[in-house]
């Protein structure tokens, strides 16, 4: 198994990039394929040598990956490669365990916020970071309330401000066509992908910068999970996303960037296209067309 | 994680059924590929002896090429839908549907050719062909040589065999000009054979094309080994 990570110079020259220019969206470069096509990508969040310990366990081993502003990034690779506990560092979810550490840094553009940083504070994370679980998980309240319920916390009280911003949520999960009629029935009523998707716009409702996808279609139907595809590709145009997801076909069509790891180590960050086409590693190849195991 | 470089590079997989269908399909691609080569060498032959049972062989086999396209066509498609192939599986599934096509269309020339030979067997005089037998029989070996080599480096995923396939096409259009300057000092000299003259420069020119085929099969090939796009580049 090869540890090198495909684009790790391209990785770093984001976060020097940053650093030495100060600009707001650092830019990284990475050649595409054979014909030396290069994209350029503004970098939302720097990831560089993160690396995560449960107690002794390092769990994730010196990660570098540019996560590309209002693009779709997907992590892919087996169970235990660490691609959930990756995903969960963004809004410190970790920090809910005792005995857990994080070393390197995840930079959040444009202010430079290392969110694993320790003096950082996780609530002030999870403010800015939004994140949707493998089972829906709503609130026992109404579906109003549901995706009010962060606006009221942050402290929006104006009752037409939050219908506005309530309503707006629902269309950016395309889910207020189906409800709008009956705001005020319970949330638990609704079927799982539509309970999915109020949940993304409860994540919404916040105007999170990163939206966090850890397995967001595995609980439901293929009709439910093609919205919740269709609802990821158009969410690019206002928010930053990562999903985690165990089923490569949906990371071939949803992301723009995928990442494959192993055994809490990036083997491979490439454009999906590339990744799905023509892989540089022997590792991801064996992946993802199903010779792995 | 197993060291997949050492294993043929359509197995592996954890679903045996997907490791089947992927052999079956590069297996039906090699085997019409070795009817094609056949044809060729017997079309050739049929043409240089004025032999009107081995013009008949070709145009009667000519229907199994046909057939052979359509299933292996058929079964790179069902995979494709069946089992979404990616990256190097999706490489062979495509490539070895456009491998058909350059199959068939090589297997169209011989038929041309083998036509021409059964005309020849009728008693057209045949002073242009024995002008340019030489030609013709060199032309033949390295259509089918780059055949052979072609469908071999599809059958063990062999990309250096593929690109020297590449290479030798030149050699092969150089073959081509000098047979057709022979024929057109021919055509000068003697201008009572022109009807077969000109149907001598289409049977050269029908080598040719097959090499051409040939050719774009190695690249395919390089594509499925290693996702270059070899097509319209320069050696």
């Amino acid at each position: 198994m090869e540890s090198a990570v495909a684009n790790e110079d391209a990785a770093r020259n984001a976060h020097n990039s940053a650093q030495q220019t100060g600009a707001s969206t650092p830019r990284v470069s990475i050649a595409v394929d054979d014909t030396r096509k290069v994209r350029t990508l503004n970098v939302k969040a720097a990831v560089d040598n993160l690396s995560f310990y449960y107690g002794q366990h390092r769990a994730l081993k010196n990660l570098t990956i540019p996560i590309a502003e209002r693009q779709v990034t997907a992590l892919i690779g087996p169970s235990g490669c660490g691609k959930s506990t990756f995903l969960r560092c963004f809004n410190r979810m970790h920090d809910l365990q005792p005995d857990t550490r994080y070393e390197g840094s995840i930079t959040l553009h444009p202010d430079d916020l290392n969110l694993v940083g320790p003096g950082v504070d996780p609530i002030e994370v999870r403010m800015r970071i939004g994140m949707v679980f493998q089972k829906p998980n709503p609130f026992p309240k109404s579906i109003f309330e549901n995706v009010a319920y962060g606006l009221r916390l942050r402290g929006t009280r104006n009752r037409a401000t939050l219908a506005e911003e309530v309503e707006k949520a629902l269309r950016g999960s395309a889910l207020w066509d189906e409800v709008k009629d009956r705001l005020q029935d319970s949330a638990l009523a609704l079927s799982g992908g539509q309970m999915q998707r109020l949940c993304i716009a409860r994540a919404l409702a916040t105007t999170p910068e990163i939206l966090l996808f850890d397995e967001p279609t595995s609980a439901l139907d293929p009709i439910a999970t093609a919205k919740i595809e269709e609802l990821i590709s158009t969410l690019r145009d206002q928010v930053t996303v990562l999903i985690v997801t165990h089923n490569m076909q949906q990371a071939a069509r949803v992301s723009d960037y995928t990442a494959f790891m192993y055994l809490g180590e990036l083997i491979e960050f490439d454009e999906a296209a590339k990744i799905f086409t023509n892989p540089a590693k022997k590792a991801t190849e064996d992946y993802i067309t199903g010779r792995y195991g | 994680m197993q060291d997949a470089s050492l294993a043929d590079p359509v197995e592996g997989h954890t679903s045996k059924a997907f490791d089947g269908a992927l052999t079956q399909l590069r297996l039906h691609a090699v085997a019409m590929g070795g009817l094609v080569i056949d044809q060729v060498s017997t079309a050739v032959r049929a043409l240089l002896d004025a032999d009107a049972n081995l013009a008949q062989t070709v145009l009667a086999r000519e229907p199994q090429v046909n057939d052979m396209e359509r299933t292996v066509d058929r079964e790179a498609f069902e995979l494709i839908a069946l089992h979404q192939p990616v990256a190097g599986d999706l490489r062979m599934a495509t490539a070895v549907s456009r491998i058909t096509v350059e199959l068939e269309r090589a297997g169209d020339e011989s038929k041309k050719i083998a036509r021409f030979a059964g005309r020849m067997a009728g008693g057209e005089p045949q002073g242009p062909v024995r002008a340019v037998a030489r030609y013709l029989q060199h032309m033949a070996e390295l259509t089918t040589g780059m055949l052979r080599d072609a469908v071999r480096a599809l059958d063990e995923s062999n990309s250096e065999l593929a690109e020297r396939v590449r290479a030798r096409d030149s050699e092969l259009d150089a073959e081509f000009a000098a047979a057709l300057r022979q024929l057109l000092t021919l055509a000068m000299q003697d201008q009572r054979y022109l009807g077969v003259t000109i149907d001598t420069v289409f049977a050269l020119k029908g080598l040719e094309r097959i090499g051409d085929h040939a050719k774009n099969i190695a690249e395919q090939v390089v594509f499925i080994a290693s996702g270059r796009d070899m097509r319209h580049k320069k050696n």
